[in-house]
């Protein structure tokens, strides 16, 4: 019941004051047409508006992201399903029968399914989620001192590395380079400055908002560059058609069982809407009488994949506020708006910010019913507003990035960190390593370090101190578990080929991007 | 050599040089902190150990499995195509790496020679000023050149040229280039369009930053570039 009161006090916080509605539609929209235009991101729209938030309060900061988090991961169906060009990743699935369903006549029905299954599965994790942070976050408060929060550090860097890249050893490095990129700056116990190479800007470490900027936005502009030799694609007449009470209840366990997957693929750190869709394609496939009709167009696919995705985004809240630990990309990032306004995420919130937390719930089951809303009256303007060229969109981008840098200390060298970083991750994706798991080595790394020292420090420097700590001890081995699991695939489980040259069932998803 | 391509001896060469160049710097702060018995460097060492592991790691696994994923589900979650993007335009050559690096020393030679042509690194001094006149004029020129025919290349310095050149001609001199530049570089040709959409921008980033929020933008520190960027803030302001 103090839930749902709660609830009701962050909804009428959230729409008692003008300027969080005006924020709370920004957000809404902004997530679903950056989740849709191919060739950018949700992620690279976070980036942009990442130093911006300084002059919001921490509230409105946090509302905007995950409030952008639950309509950029709906948005990029709409094009997946429309021209086969996914507008984010994980999207991709959603393509393998939306888009054989396009061309069969059926795509009202496929973005109908597609708005419909997304807000489902986006208001069912968000329900999830109110019960249960505040709990978790009341046990963490008790449960949870330096051991453990570094123990769930290795466990999550663990998961991410594993997950994240082409291998299981690109996924570490990725991770690793994000550590090291941490390291750089003072020393958090004694104050020594470390590969400072004599410049005093380096003192106080690589700025998150130029590194996130560059790896996620500008990168993006330098694939596409490349990406520019495919042509584009020209928009098709839609028209949304939902599809009718007995089709979903048909599919009730697809829509049950991508939940629960995608629920889990959230809270786990480091896995994400991307892998809850792919998860939740390939259950349904594995699941089906008819596997066959799978990548032909049924209605199944669409359904798994978008309740999925969506899923995950109310599940990828909890460990962020209950443990203060983010588990991808755009939750990252909301540390790093917590950070800009000298807070930590993490169980102590609830305490010192519950408004905070309430708003950010309530926003998100809002942001979740919109989709049903402007998925069913604005799929037309949104499409009518992807005809914008990329060659018109590119500049803007890489300007809007260059304020934002520059915004945050009026150094010019932070400009040059960001453009640097850019081609450093347009280089590494290519490569086939992770960007987002650079930025979550980045972000953890220094959180690890910290904890760290303080766990050695606490345990007297005796390692068999973690033995005596069962949460501790648990993660640490689980982290260890998952990392033995992986470097046996690495070396004995059979593989695929490389993606380059195609693959086998389930159908290889079709190239984001290219517009 | 197994699977490996040249590519992945590459790789793994950048990785552990790096480990090493990592390693040796970092004696430059092995210091003892008292109540911290593995110091400043044991963090950033251990880091460098399980780069050189996962460096060796990843070697063996192009030997044994050559490009392959570790696995489907992951692979095709990762997929964002730019793999496949280079692999269609042929920019995974070593020529096309190496000239690719050539251009992106661009900025840095901005960065630097001047400085060293004027023997000065002071920032009012006119002899600099003027140094960095000529030696931008001179790689505006040579990007001029490279432009028409190496548009990925071009357009992954372009920005970082431009970065390089605000602290100097400031944003409002250089913005609109830019926003020129890089439809361009997109593969823009049509002058009209892209005067209107320039124009819009610009716009749109003065009204928005300059205007409302007030975020003071680089006006540049030579002449007469900071008149105008100086300029443009006092009539919008």
């Amino acid at each position: 019941m103090d839930a749902f009161n709660n609830f009701l006090q962050g909804s009428v916080t959230l729409f008692s004051d003008p300027i969080n509605i005006l924020i709370f539609l920004g957000g809404v929209i902004g997530g679903m047409l950056f989740g849709a235009i191919p060739g950018v991101s949700m992620l690279t729209l976070a980036a942009i508006l990442l130093p911006f938030t300084a002059h919001l309060s921490a509230e409105q900061g946090i509302m905007l992201f995950s409030v952008m988090y639950c309509t950029g991961v709906y948005g990029g169906a709409i094009t997946a399903i429309l021209f086969n060009i996914p507008g984010a990743p994980e999207n991709a699935p959603t393509a393998f029968d939306g888009y054989p369903m396009t061309k069969n006549g059926q795509a009202g029905k496929a973005v109908g399914a597609a708005v419909m299954c997304s807000a489902l599965g986006g208001v069912v994790s968000t329900i999830i989620m109110m019960a249960a942070t505040a709990p978790i976050a009341d046990w963490a408060i008790s449960a949870f001192g330096p051991p453990e929060i570094f123990a769930l550090v290795f466990f999550g860097l663990a998961v991410a590395a594993s997950v994240g890249a082409k291998t299981f050893w690109k996924g570490w490095l990725s991770i690793l380079i994000g550590l090291m990129i941490a390291v750089v700056g003072l020393d958090p116990v004694g104050g020594i400055e470390r590969y400072d190479f004599d410049m005093p800007y380096l003192l106080a470490g690589i700025h998150f908002i130029p590194t996130i900027l560059g790896f996620f936005a500008v990168s993006e502009i330098f694939v596409q560059a490349e990406k520019k030799v495919r042509g584009s694609y020209t928009a098709p007449k839609l028209s949304v058609d939902f599809p009718s009470l007995s089709e979903l209840l048909a599919h009730k366990f697809a829509v049950i069982r991508s939940i629960v997957i995608g629920f889990f693929c959230g809270i786990l750190p480091g896995i994400g809407a991307t892998l809850a869709a792919f998860m939740g394609y390939n259950e349904a496939v594995r699941w089906s009488k008819t596997p066959e009709e799978f990548g032909k167009g049924k209605l199944e696919g669409v359904i798994s994949s978008e309740t999925a995705n969506n899923a995950a985004t109310g599940a990828a809240m909890i460990p962020l506020l209950a443990l203060g630990l983010p588990g991808g990309a755009l939750t990252a990032m909301m540390v790093g708006v917590f950070q800009m306004h000298d807070m930590q995420p993490g169980p102590l919130v609830f305490l010192t910010s519950a408004d905070l937390v309430w708003v950010v719930f309530a926003a998100m089951f809002y942001a979740n019913c919109s989709i049903l809303l402007i998925g069913f009256l604005e799929t037309k303007t949104i499409i009518n507003l992807l005809r914008i060229p990329f060659q018109f969109l590119a500049p803007l981008i890489l300007l809007l990035a260059t304020v934002g840098a520059y915004a945050v200390r009026g150094l010019t060298i932070d400009i040059v960190v960001m453009f640097l970083a850019g081609v450093v991750g347009f280089f590494l994706r290519r490569s086939g390593y992770s960007i987002a798991g650079i930025v979550l080595g980045l972000i953890l790394g220094k959180i690890g370090e910290q904890t760290f020292a303080q766990a050695m420090q606490m345990l007297h420097f005796e390692w068999s101190g973690f033995f005596d700590r069962p949460i501790a001890f648990g993660l640490l081995i689980a982290g260890f578990l998952t990392l033995c699991g992986s470097i046996y695939g690495a070396f004995f489980k059979k593989t695929s080929a490389p993606s380059s040259t195609g693959s086998d069932s389930p159908p290889a998803p079709p190239p984001p991007g290219g517009g | 050599m197994g699977r490996l391509r040249p590519g992945h001896l590459v790789e793994a060469g950048f990785w552990l040089g790096l480990c090493l160049f990592l390693y040796v710097y970092s004696f430059e702060f092995d210091k003892n902190i008292e109540i911290y018995k593995f110091g400043a460097s044991g963090w950033p060492r251990a880091i460098i150990l399980l780069i050189a592991i996962a460096a060796i790691g990843q070697l063996i696994h192009h030997y044994v499995k050559g490009d392959e994923s570790s696995s489907q589900i992951i692979s095709a979650a990762v997929d964002d195509g730019s793999e496949e993007a280079a692999h269609e335009a042929h920019h995974e050559t070593v020529k096309w790496y190496l000239s690719t690096f050539a251009l992106l020393a661009i900025p840095f030679i901005y960065m630097r020679v001047p400085e060293w042509i004027a023997g000065t690194a002071e920032p009012g001094d006119a002899g600099l000023h003027t140094a960095r006149l000529i030696v931008a004029a001179i790689l505006i020129a040579i990007v001029v050149y490279f432009i028409r025919h190496h548009r990925v290349r071009v357009a992954l310095m372009f920005p970082l040229f431009f970065a390089a050149l605000l602290e100097d001609f400031g944003f409002y001199t250089l913005a609109p280039f830019f926003i020129v530049g890089v439809m361009y570089l997109f593969g823009e040709r049509r002058t009209k369009p892209m005067l209107l959409i320039m124009a819009l921008i610009f716009g749109f980033m003065l009204t928005m930053f300059v205007k409302i929020l007030y975020v003071g933008l680089p006006v540049g520190n030579i002449e007469p570039f900071y008149s105008i960027g100086s300029w443009v803030v006092t009539v919008l302001q």
